[in-house]
């Protein structure tokens, strides 16, 4: 979003300064000047929170002690990502990490676009903007308290349970303490809370759909469903695919405060991801070095997935997100 | 034009200054270390101005106070239980005006800082991985991983002999009641910081029960496991809270946090077996063994499984940490829950707000099928370190203070100066009438200058040493002369006698009664090497086979396996360590 605002700003400068010729570097800077002392505190704010705390990254490659500094602590080379890679239980944690992200990455796509789309054929106003903020409602609830919530309400003896066992006479079911059951929780759980700002995206791009469009369509006689399958559709393309590559980028990070929150360890084997594993090796056990090494490594993972898809997206549907 | 200049030059000046300080404020790539550089060097000149020496043992002692002032270097964590009047800080207030007055001490705070979401704990990491040059004294209270720093940075003195030499003998029997006091901050035998006090067995385990259920139920209080599962199973079966709903379960665990844990607890059930899982026992030829690998284990195991097979214990157990653990029992679902015997206070409240016609009991921990019983036996007696400069001028100083709050702060004579309280008008006051009160909602004219009527505003937390000074043993010595029907005398036994329930006072007792059944963690040093590195892979291992076994995911054979792998995964190595560590350090 950042992104899209500077590059509007840009040209309105530029075309401002094309007419001058010859001394066009100063005059452009004459009239300019009060924007760029604007950004200047952003620009430095950038820098000093955004780049130069990236100088402690060094100290994935030391055997990082807080009393000897960053300065002091010695040079391990690559032995923590050594040791990560090696590390018995990684291999698990890693898959772990990327089912519970891919499905996320995938439903979150999948249910906010039909969600809209849905919504959008709604007459009423009323109940539309009703619809669309209840749904969004739980993405403001930190997962401190839906995990208090969820643990409550999918208890052995919670309001799910109780209502299964009576209406199918089954056994309760361990929501949060079987390892398959666990995945299915997060990830619905995670729809639930994400999906409404998902749709408000997309029922934004709908609203920008050209209307001329539509009538075009309807003056060839296509129906609803025909209009929605030829003209919603492909109009909305972009955005799934920009949505698409920017959580791509996400595709190691399955969630910290969720999975923290729901997680026991009866659940390890199938919930334990990543995160949550730095967690207890590197805060609880003070291994900061490995810590900054798995963090590194998911890190670049991210990076090369985001510069994959941009290029993806680029060829295949001809759009540029930067 | 020339206006215009001027005046971007001043923006751009005062740009440039804020990111010029913004820079130099996170140089070291942490952020936020201002304030932490005042150098203590100004304090230690002051201090050197006070070798008057007139008399005493040459520190400027009179055996009452320093003849001239010294002044001692600290920092500051403001936990949330301190409370100011007005106009007062933790660098002004009646504490610091009390001890230059009499004891000639002036405490000068190089930083404070608000000690929420671990402030203090992370502004002393800041301070070390700095290099700034430490105060003359820190007190710490918190986790091990942050006083093994302090320690390992090597600014601190050995304290040994500064301990035997000034202190007070109050100090030194409180220090003596438990032999591993000085354990945790041994380094090749040296004592590396002095130990703040707290009350002993306050840690220590009883099994608090349902009386009201018992008694409809006509059960006998149980001695063995299986009188318990008697009682257990009269719980889930016999419909004891009279609602003819199968809703009740047998007892209140809470295995979230590991399977040794300070309530809700389960280790009491692998002590039954003969040893506790997840500490170091010591075996019969004094070597140092992990009980969460011990044979003893797996038979507590086939125990757990087959009360979560009928029932006994929650199928949610495992969701469920301490608290959540103990919220079973106070809303009436468990009629059984081991944990210390305070919970009257806390959470017990509950219990009687949810079901008012509710009674509790504590109970000894029942013994195992061969006689066993074993519970952890807490910390030993101690909340807090005090570490001492090297080159701090007088670091006997704290010694000095610290003695003076044992003598006449922790035990308190009737027609003492501290009968009451610390201060008049501060967290006490006497009406006209003559008769002691601590409530500053009431009476505001007797508590002048509150800035918050909701609390007592309480100097003694102010002090170095956290809350003055506490006697190891008084506690639990008091609530025996209560249990055993003796009168309270001394103001601290009065207090005691007011603020603490009966069923809190007999759980105390059956602790005392049953104290040699404490079985404590014998490793008290800083985590080794291996365990650095393999501790979490250790405990994920053992934590998920349990979990898995007791609820019958997995076979209970699958703990011969894990045994098997935790050994070669390092818990060999760990094991190999932790008896090093014991032969230097604890045997001596």
């Amino acid at each position: 979003m950042r992104a899209k605002v500077e590059t509007v700003g840009e040209p309105a400068v530029a075309s401002g300064t094309g007419t001058q010729k010859g001394s066009a570097w100063s005059g452009f800077l004459r009239r300019t000047w009060p924007l760029h002392v604007m950004l200047l505190p952003a620009v430095l704010l950038q820098l000093v929170f955004g780049y130069l705390p990236l100088g402690g990254l060094v100290i994935a490659f030391q055997d990082f002690k807080p009393y000897q500094g960053i300065f002091h602590s010695p040079w391990v080379g690559w032995a923590h990502f050594r040791f990560m890679f090696e590390y018995p239980d990684s291999k698990q944690v890693i898959f772990n990490t990327v089912i519970i992200a891919g499905l996320k990455i995938v439903s979150n796509i999948v249910v906010p676009f039909t969600f809209a789309l849905l919504l959008n054929e709604v007459r009423k106003q009323l109940f539309k903007r009703t619809v669309q903020t209840l749904v969004y409602l739980p993405f403001f609830i930190s997962w401190v308290f839906l995990g208090g919530i969820l643990n409550d309400v999918l208890a052995s003896d919670g309001i799910v349970n109780n209502l299964l066992v009576s209406w199918f006479h089954i056994e309760p079911i361990l929501f949060l303490g079987d390892g398959n059951w666990f995945r299915f929780t997060v990830i619905v759980s995670d729809i639930w809370q994400q999906f409404g700002f998902g749709t408000i995206v997309y029922l934004a791009a709908l609203a920008g759909v050209n209307p001329a469009l539509y009538e075009a369509a309807e003056v060839d006689g296509a129906s609803r469903w025909k209009q929605t399958l030829h003209v919603t559709i492909p109009s909305l393309a972009p955005i799934v695919i920009v949505v698409g590559t920017l959580a791509l980028g996400n595709i190691l990070n399955a969630g910290f405060d969720q999975i923290f929150n729901l997680y026991n360890a009866l659940v390890y084997d199938k919930g334990d991801i990543i995160d949550t594993f730095v967690y207890r090796t590197g805060i609880l056990n003070g291994q900061f070095s490995f810590g900054t090494a798995v963090g590194v490594f998911k890190s670049f993972v991210g990076f090369a997935l985001i510069v994959l898809s941009y290029r993806i997206a680029y060829k295949l549907a001809d759009y540029k997100i930067f | 034009m020339g206006n215009r200049k001027k005046s971007l030059l001043l923006t751009l000046t005062t740009l440039l200054a804020v990111s010029l300080t913004a820079c130099s404020g996170s140089n070291s790539g942490n952020g936020g270390k201002d304030g932490a550089s005042s150098p203590s060097a100004t304090a230690s000149a002051t201090a050197s101005a006070s070798k008057s020496e007139e008399k005493g043992d040459g520190t400027g002692w009179d055996g009452q106070k320093y003849a001239t002032p010294i002044t001692l270097t600290t920092v500051k964590g403001i936990g949330t239980n301190y409370f100011f009047k007005t106009g007062e800080t933790i660098e002004n207030n009646v504490m610091t005006k009390f001890v230059h007055d009499n004891l000639g001490i002036d405490v000068k705070y190089n930083w404070v800082v608000t000690d929420t979401n671990d402030a203090y704990k992370t502004k002393l990491r800041l301070m070390l991985s700095s290099g700034d040059k430490m105060p003359d004294i820190i007190s710490f209270r918190g986790d091990t991983e942050t006083l093994n720093m302090l320690i390992d940075s090597g600014q601190f003195m050995e304290v040994g002999d500064l301990f035997d030499k000034y202190a007070g003998d109050t100090y030194k029997q409180g220090v003596a009641l438990n032999p591993d006091t000085w354990l945790p901050v041994l380094r090749n035998s040296k004592k590396m910081a002095l130990p703040i006090l707290d009350y002993a067995y306050n840690d220590d385990m009883v099994l608090w029960l349902r009386q009201d259920w018992m008694d409809k139920l006509g059960l006998q209080a149980p001695k063995t496991l299986a009188d318990l599962e008697t009682i257990m199973d009269a719980f889930v079966n016999k419909d004891p809270d009279g609602n003819n709903k199968k809703d009740t379960i047998g007892m209140a665990m809470g295995f979230k946090n590991g399977f040794n844990v300070w309530m809700s607890d389960v280790s009491w059930v692998f002590g039954a077996y003969g040893g506790l899982p997840n500490q170091w026992n010591s075996g019969a030829d004094g070597t140092l063994s992990n009980g969460s690998v011990d044979p003893a284990a797996k038979q507590a195991l086939a125990t757990l499984k087959s009360w979560m097979d009928k029932g006994y214990i929650s199928k949610d157990s495992a969701l469920k940490d301490e608290v959540a653990g103990a919220e079973m029992f106070t809303k009436g679902q468990a009629g059984a829950i081991v944990g210390r015997n305070w919970l009257p206070d806390w959470p017990f409240g509950d219990l009687l707000n949810n079901v008012p016609t509710a009674k509790y009991k504590a109970y000894p921990i029942p013994s195992g099928p061969d006689g066993k019983i074993g519970a952890p036996s807490g910390n030993p007696s101690v909340n807090g370190w005090i570490l001492v400069n090297k080159d701090s001028k007088n670091p006997e100083a704290i010694l000095r203070y610290y003695n003076y709050f044992f003598e006449n702060w922790a035990n308190p004579q009737p027609g003492s100066a501290f009968e009451n309280g610390f201060a008049e008008g501060y967290d006490w006051a006497k009406l006209p009438d003559g008769t002691i009160t601590k409530d500053p909602q009431k009476y505001p004219d007797l508590f002048p200058n509150y800035a918050d009527r909701t609390h007592l505003v309480e100097p003694i937390y102010y002090t170095l040493t956290f809350e003055g000074a506490r006697i190891p043993a008084l506690y639990a010595d008091t609530m025996i002369k209560l249990a055993n029907g003796g009168t309270p005398e001394t103001p601290y036994e009065k207090q005691t006698a007011g603020v603490r329930k009966k069923e809190n006072i007999d759980a105390m007792k059956i602790v005392l009664d049953q104290k040699d059944i404490r079985m404590k963690n014998y490793f008290q040093g800083p985590l080794t090497d291996t365990m650095k590195q393999k501790n979490e892979l250790l405990n994920k291992l053992v934590n998920e086979t349990y979990n898995k076994i007791i609820y019958g995911q997995s076979n209970l054979d699958e703990f011969d396996k894990m045994v098997a792998n935790w050994k070669k995964s390092g818990g060999d190595q760990i094991t190999k360590e932790v008896n090093d560590w014991y032969k230097a350090n604890a045997s001596k």
